[in-house]
């Protein structure tokens, strides 16, 4: 077997025969790996290296979050979905941020109010149950190894623990078991959470009511009061997570599944169908006119988002409008080849439907073939930063998804699920599954997984190629204009082409984290071969067999 | 009596920066006084590290992000963290060129009202880059003594910039080890 490269920016794809796990940590990997060889299916390796992710990557998601599941079950020959969003509790009002006036952010990201109600056991409890064949006890188990043991951590981690350094005082003070003596981890500095340990174990012992029902669930209402909060234990108690149908669309050829409403699904196949008419391979691979017209789409696509996307159980949200071909048409045919548009208005629809039926991410590939494809999230790194006393998790602040303004479809109300930019997908070829992607980085998820797709399809990358090759990102807030951030990668001249046609550029770093962190699996069935492809924009890596 | 110190401070400094090495600069006990104001150059997290190490040295501190000239009324000393961060920049909704309108308008002020400057590059190797280094090329000649974590320095701008104006320069392994210098510079 090759190894990997001393450059984790080289482009690699591990290789498997049967199965596969990426992920955003090798010991989560581990985890997932070793419940799919003692026999486990592609669920339950998905859930015991989420639990790890806990552990290992506690800044990006964890069991105070949420998320979403894409499952393809192959005996049935079929992709489900479950949506383990967060959930408002009962006493939020629309205008609870909105009369913060100029303290409204902070407490919509690092107060009480910020955090939703988590979904995140729920959820995967749901999947277990339904899909998976492994005990609860059995798959959280390696989290407890790592989170008792201990584990080195590496320059990203720290990197980030320094920069959310001041939510963690605020919020978890210098006794935070996130930080190391009150101070940001170093590289090569062991952290140990003793205390996930012992909730992971009960919750093992006890089962998820533990959670929603339970001791644990009374500290995370003490620690969402203590600091602002509207939570109360009924809203804990209250919650479910929903397996609802998959949202179907197809580029080029090539049929792909991803999640409904609230999640954003929809702006990734209506950016799809608009680039699917576009000349992209005559234009070259981030040509300028390339970057231009996939900009100006993302313009209109992010109108569309702020205009109608909301919880579907509460606001009707209309998947066929923003889907239908027509649509795309006429977003395609708007953007002007030589300059930049001055606003980019929503989509009109008549009648609003229905959805049909119904940030970390991680794939796992089974050797029967079965697939789940996980993003999941406690929204900013390190969350709200609240750690329930003793409980060494951390607690979400994913109502700042929320529009702050009232009488939006995405205003905050009780009960109601903030909108997110999480999009897992499953593109099918000749019939079978043979592309499993998905990606944190907020708003940023679907414009990048798009640019992925394309990759692979359009410019016949392999997938860790695809998935390593420069990003830019685009959106548009209101009628304003706002500047296209590009990695440095991105040649100096096609950056000066786009400022004359009129864009403004923000350059960031040359693989640089603002622009997710995906994790794919390529199923080769041809050659037999299943490939990984992990983001070295964070600490992603993949093993197979 | 405090423009007499300062003076006295700055001979000090003078003469024996030209002769010290970054071990020995370790000796400068003392230099500054208190109460102190911290402030980034570039709205980096840091700035939150040397107020819990200014805590833990016992130090009477304020910490201000945007910290202004006005601010500096009672102020014996300004403690400037050096690094931009493009994150704490866009939360504060400052570009590079106001944030660094800011800091030298601050610099500008402590010249004026002879306040001893001290910088602080905590970050290490993570936190230099171009945007950074505009801060520090900004900043880093009008402090009296500079304090960085050794990985930022390999490329030994921070070396370079201290000869040349003979500021002494202390070397640290680690963020956490800036606390030893802190209990030592400041005058309790």
């Amino acid at each position: 077997m090759k190894a990997t490269p001393a450059d984790p920016h080289e482009p690699f794809n591990f290789r498997g025969l049967q199965a596969m796990v990426v992920a955003a940590h090798p010991l989560a990997v581990e985890a997932g790996l070793s419940v799919l060889k003692s026999g486990g299916n592609a669920v339950d390796a998905a859930i015991a290296a989420s639990f790890s992710l806990n552990a290992a990557e506690p800044f990006a998601s964890g069991i105070g979050g949420g998320g979403f599941m894409l499952l393809y079950l192959a005996r049935e020959k079929r992709v489900t979905a479950v949506i383990y969003r967060e959930k408002a509790p009962r006493l939020t009002r629309p205008e609870m941020f909105e009369e913060k006036g100029k303290d409204r952010d902070e407490w919509r990201s690092t107060s009480g109010l910020a955090v939703g109600v988590p979904g995140m056991l729920a959820g995967w409890d749901l999947a277990r149950k339904k899909y998976g064949t492994r005990p609860l006890a059995e798959l959280v188990e390696p989290a407890v190894e790592i989170a008792e043991k201990g584990l080195t951590v590496g320059g990203n981690f720290c990197a980030i623990n320094k920069e959310e350094y001041e939510r963690l005082l605020k919020n978890a003070g210098e006794g935070s078991c996130y930080l190391n003596n009150g101070l940001p981890y170093e590289p090569g500095e062991t952290l140990r959470n003793p205390d996930l340990a012992r909730t992971l174990k009960r919750i093992a012992e006890k089962g998820v009511d533990e959670f929603y029902r339970g001791e644990i669930a009374s500290r995370i209402v003490e620690a969402v009061s203590a600091k602002g909060g509207i939570m109360a234990l009924d809203d804990l108690a209250a919650y479910e997570a929903v397996e609802v149908a998959p949202l179907q669309g197809s580029y080029r050829g090539h049929p792909f599944y991803t999640i409904p409403p609230p999640g954003s699904g929809v702006y990734l196949i209506e950016l799809l169908n608009i680039i699917e008419s576009w000349p992209v391979e005559s234009w070259g691979h981030n040509s300028p006119d390339y970057i231009h017209h996939l900009s100006e789409a993302l313009g209109f696509v992010f109108a569309d988002k702020d205009g109608y996307l909301g919880d579907p159980d509460f606001v009707s949200v209309p998947v066929t409008g923003l889907l239908s071909r027509p649509h795309a048409a006429r977003i395609a045919g708007a953007v002007r080849p030589d300059r930049i548009l001055d606003s980019y208005p929503p989509g009109t629809f008549g009648k609003r439907d229905e959805a049909p039926g119904n940030t970390t991410h991680l794939c796992v590939v089974d050797k029967d073939g079965n697939i789940a494809a996980l993003t999941q999230s406690i929204n900013d790194f390190f969350g709200s930063g609240i750690v329930p006393e003793g409980t060494g998790f951390l607690l979400n602040d994913h109502m700042q998804d929320f529009d702050p303004r009232p009488e939006k479809p995405n205003s905050p109300g009780p009960y109601r699920r903030p909108a997110s930019s999480m999009a897992p997908v499953i593109m099918f070829k000749d019939g079978k599954p043979f592309l499993s992607l998905g990606s944190p980085g907020g708003v940023r998820i679907f414009p990048s997984l798009a640019q992925i797709i394309v990759n692979i399809i359009n410019f016949d990358m392999s997938l860790d190629e695809a998935i390593e090759a420069p990003r830019f990102f685009f959106s548009s807030s209101g009628d304003r204009s706002q500047a296209i951030s590009v990695e440095s990668r991105i040649p100096e001249s096609v950056l000066r082409r786009l400022e004359e046609i009129g864009h403004k550029i923000a350059i960031k770093d040359a693989y640089d984290r603002f622009f997710g962190g995906a994790q794919g699996i390529l199923i080769d069935r041809g050659r037999g071969v299943v490939y990984g492809g992990a983001d070295s924009r964070r600490d992603g890596t993949g093993q197979g067999y | 009596m405090r423009k007499f110190s300062w003076t006295v401070a700055m001979v000090f400094i003078v003469i024996l920066a030209a002769q010290l090495n970054a071990a020995q600069a370790t000796e400068l006990i003392s230099l500054f006084q208190q109460p102190l104001l911290m402030t980034s150059a570039g709205q980096n997290a840091e700035l939150q590290i040397a107020g819990i190490l200014a805590k833990r040295a016992g130090l009477t501190y304020a910490i201000s992000k945007f910290a202004a000239p006005q601010e500096l009324r009672g102020v014996k000393t300004l403690v400037l963290v050096l690094g931009a961060s493009m994150k704490g920049l866009g939360a504060a909704g400052l570009d590079i060129a106001e944030e660094k309108g800011r800091v030298t308008s601050l610099v500008e002020a402590c010249r004026k009202n002879q306040i001893p400057i001290l910088c602080l590059h905590l970050g290490g190797e993570a936190r230099r880059g171009q945007q950074t280094d505009e801060f520090v090329l900004a900043c880093l000649p009008s402090a009296a003594v500079a304090v960085v974590v050794k990985s930022g320095n390999t490329d030994k701008l921070f070396s370079r910039i201290c000869g040349e104006k003979n500021i002494p320069l202390i070397e640290i392994e680690k963020a956490a080890d800036c606390l030893g210098p802190l209990k030592k510079l400041f005058k309790s």
